[in-house]
């Protein structure tokens, strides 16, 4: 058994969840120019809906189904009941709220879910793969795959298609792309529904092979955000920010031990963040 | 002036804390935050103690007055509770959180009142007023390496958490594996970990043929799932908390081979000798079952030694808000519960090694483990 290769498997399985986080932060951000602090939480409900839809009885595939449709549902209620009605209000403001909405989301899920941790069955069993001395379930190879065409799509659908340009034109000046005819509500409600399918394939990818509960949400976005910001929030960069961080972390456990990763996670991600902010000075004006 | 004052008392004599004819026993639990499942399952045992004790006419003629308070496993919020629990006159303070919270708590204990814990990751000192109802993680340690010694285990591969509760069994390897002859190997696993192949990898590959997790909760799941992947043959260890329903629903899909756990005798009550420590073991098993609908797990016997406690204090000492007669009491006196607990003058920690035994899972329920071989 070679650590090093289980580093690398292990890495690339939480790097891509971690993609998939930051491409739903991002995507969101994209449009409206907020950082979605209760993001996190349509892997919450995601996990706990598909495990309690399983655990009843009803066929997995049915589960899943049910559990990303509820993080859309979420994603796209933040968007419209709580976001849409503030749209002139500060940005710091509306992030604010969207933390709100997060510890309030984890109240209703403690309620409805209880404390305890949930999980649910492998959609890909099978005897694991075995690749240069590591070992990598079916579960966490398919999450791979699956979990990176899916940011690739989001990333190509955002900045190579007309209605990726249309949603993001909506962050950039939202009155001047309705004036071009971009229907601003929509594309908004649109990039929140893709940002909670992300959310909730991300739970049902990950959640067989540890486990969920209610509080799951706000580490998922600390850690999705830290991706995107290495990303500087772009969706072709969380593909590489999510994967560096996935795999830093592995690699960080392997060799320097579980106590190290935290300091030397964040060390690297205060050193990117003054590095990217290399051309900001107070006030947020460019440097001459 | 005069109505005011009799309004006021009238207040205060609503108010269940300040009734007369009650003992105020108060209970910290977390029911949210991290580890919850801790708090709620022990909570609910001493609510089942108290609507039980208050049905059969209360303790000398006193009904049981439970007063909660949740400190969502964080240690700040612990010594909030602690304060207003103390200020609302409790004579027993029950402590049904984690290693940190009930650290935090203990400094402001030193006039009393008396606190009881079941986490074994608190040993408290002998000259305080708080008590242990579990064995030590020490003790704990103790009884895995009396496992692997009666069965020819010399190497041992642990994952430990990150936490304060991963630290000290990190404490408890290091002063009792070498002095018994056991080499083992331990990794670390961060509690946000969402694999945990990297320490198995790490732990297993010089051949070990027993593995130890010493983790709880979701994040002991993550263990469990990660160890299925390797398709290991090693037994899996678990550790004290994870003798639960809900850790066995959590990894029923990817169990291992044989998932071994340390933990009471009480949890395989057939290994319970003594008749009285059965009898009350089988009436609470029903009981509770009954009242709650809930199956008894580990977790509601430790619960239940912390009522147990409670039961000898309120019935036996005059007056249990006099901390220094309580302890007097209680290091001179057996208390009777799943197991005898003996504290004294030195130790105020009430089970030992000997009350322990390696268990296994086994079609639906746990046993008397097996050699690992």
């Amino acid at each position: 058994m070679s650590p090093l290769s289980q580093a690398i498997v292990s890495g690339m399985i939480s790097g891509t969840i971690y993609v998939l986080l930051a491409t739903g932060l991002i995507i969101a951000f994209q449009t409206t120019r907020i950082v979605n602090l209760a993001h996190g939480e349509t892997y919450s409900i995601a996990g706990l809906v598909t495990a309690a839809v399983a655990h009843a009885g009803l066929p997995v595939a049915l589960a899943i189904t049910v559990g990303i449709a509820s993080a859309v549902v979420y994603s796209v209620a933040i968007e419209r009941a709580l976001l849409r009605p503030r749209a002139n209000w500060p940005v710091s403001s509306l992030i604010l709220i969207s933390l709100a909405a997060a510890f309030l989301s984890r109240g209703v899920l403690l309620v409805v879910f209880g404390p305890d941790a949930a999980s649910f069955k492998r959609i890909f069993a099978g005897a694991p793969f075995r690749v240069a001395g590591g070992i990598i379930p079916q579960q966490g190879f398919w999450l791979v795959i699956i979990g990176l065409a899916a940011a690739l799509v989001t990333a190509q659908l955002l900045t190579r298609t007309r209605i990726g340009k249309q949603l993001r034109a909506t962050a950039e000046n939202a009155d001047a792309a309705q004036l071009l005819g971009v229907n601003v509500d929509a594309a908004r409600m649109i990039s929140f529904a893709l940002a909670g399918l992300l959310g909730g394939l991300s739970a049902v990818l990950l959640v067989p092979l540890i486990s969920v509960d209610y509080q799951a949400g706000l580490g998922m976005t600390l850690r999705g955000f830290i991706a995107a910001s290495l990303a500087g929030m772009s969706p072709f960069g969380a593909i590489f920010g999510g994967l560096a961080l996935g795999l830093a972390e592995a690699l960080v456990t392997t060799y320097f031990g579980a106590l190290a990763q935290d300091p030397i996670i964040f060390i690297v991600l205060i050193a990117v963040a003054l590095w990217q902010s290399r051309h900001v000075q107070f006030g947020g004006s460019v440097r001459a | 002036m005069k109505r005011l004052t009799v309004f006021l008392g009238l207040l205060l004599l609503a108010d269940p804390a300040f009734a007369v004819d009650r003992w105020n026993v108060g209970i910290i639990a977390p029911t949210s935050g991290a580890l919850s499942t801790v708090g709620t399952r022990q909570l609910s045992v001493v609510q089942w103690w108290a609507q039980d004790i208050n049905a059969k006419g209360g303790i000398r003629g006193r009904q049981i007055n439970l007063i909660h308070c949740n400190d969502e496993a964080s240690p700040e919020k612990s010594v909030t509770c602690v304060r207003d629990l103390i200020g609302r006159g409790v004579v027993l303070l029950l402590n049904a959180s984690i290693t940190g919270p009930i650290l935090a708590a203990m400094p402001l204990l030193q006039n009393g009142p008396v606190m009881v814990t079941p986490s074994p990751n608190v040993v408290p000192p002998a000259n305080s007023y708080v008590f242990q109802t579990s064995p030590s993680d020490l003790e704990l340690t103790k009884a895995i390496a009396a496992y692997a010694q009666a069965n020819g285990v010399n190497h041992i591969a642990m994952v430990a958490s990150t936490d304060a509760s991963g630290e000290v069994g990190v404490t408890s390897a290091a002063a009792v594996f070498p002095k018994e002859g056991i080499v083992y190997k331990l990794a670390r696993i961060d509690l946000r970990a969402s694999d945990a192949s990297i320490q198995l990898a790490n732990v297993v590959s010089d051949g070990a043929s027993l593995i130890y997790s010493n983790y709880s909760g979701g994040g002991a799941a993550t263990v469990v799932k990660s160890y299925s992947n390797f398709g290991f043959e090693h037994p899996l260890l678990v550790s004290y908390a994870n003798i639960s329903d809900s850790f066995l629903r959590l990894v029923k899909d990817d169990m291992p081979k044989r998932l071994l756990a340390v933990g009471l005798k009480a949890a395989a009550p057939e290994l319970v000798t003594d008749a009285a420590d059965r009898a009350h073991l089988d009436y609470f098993t029903n009981s509770y079952l009954a009242w709650k609908n809930e199956p008894v797990d580990h977790l509601s016997i430790l619960g239940l030694t912390m009522a147990d406690f409670a039961t000898a204090v309120l019935e036996h000492v005059d007056d249990p808000a006099n901390p220094a007669a309580v302890r007097k009491y209680v290091e001179s006196n057996p208390i009777a519960s799943v197991a005898t607990l003996h504290f004294s003058a030195q130790s105020h920690v009430g089970l030992s090694a000997s009350d322990v035994v390696v268990l296994e899972y086994n079609k639906g329920h746990w046993e008397k483990a097996g050699p690992p071989k």
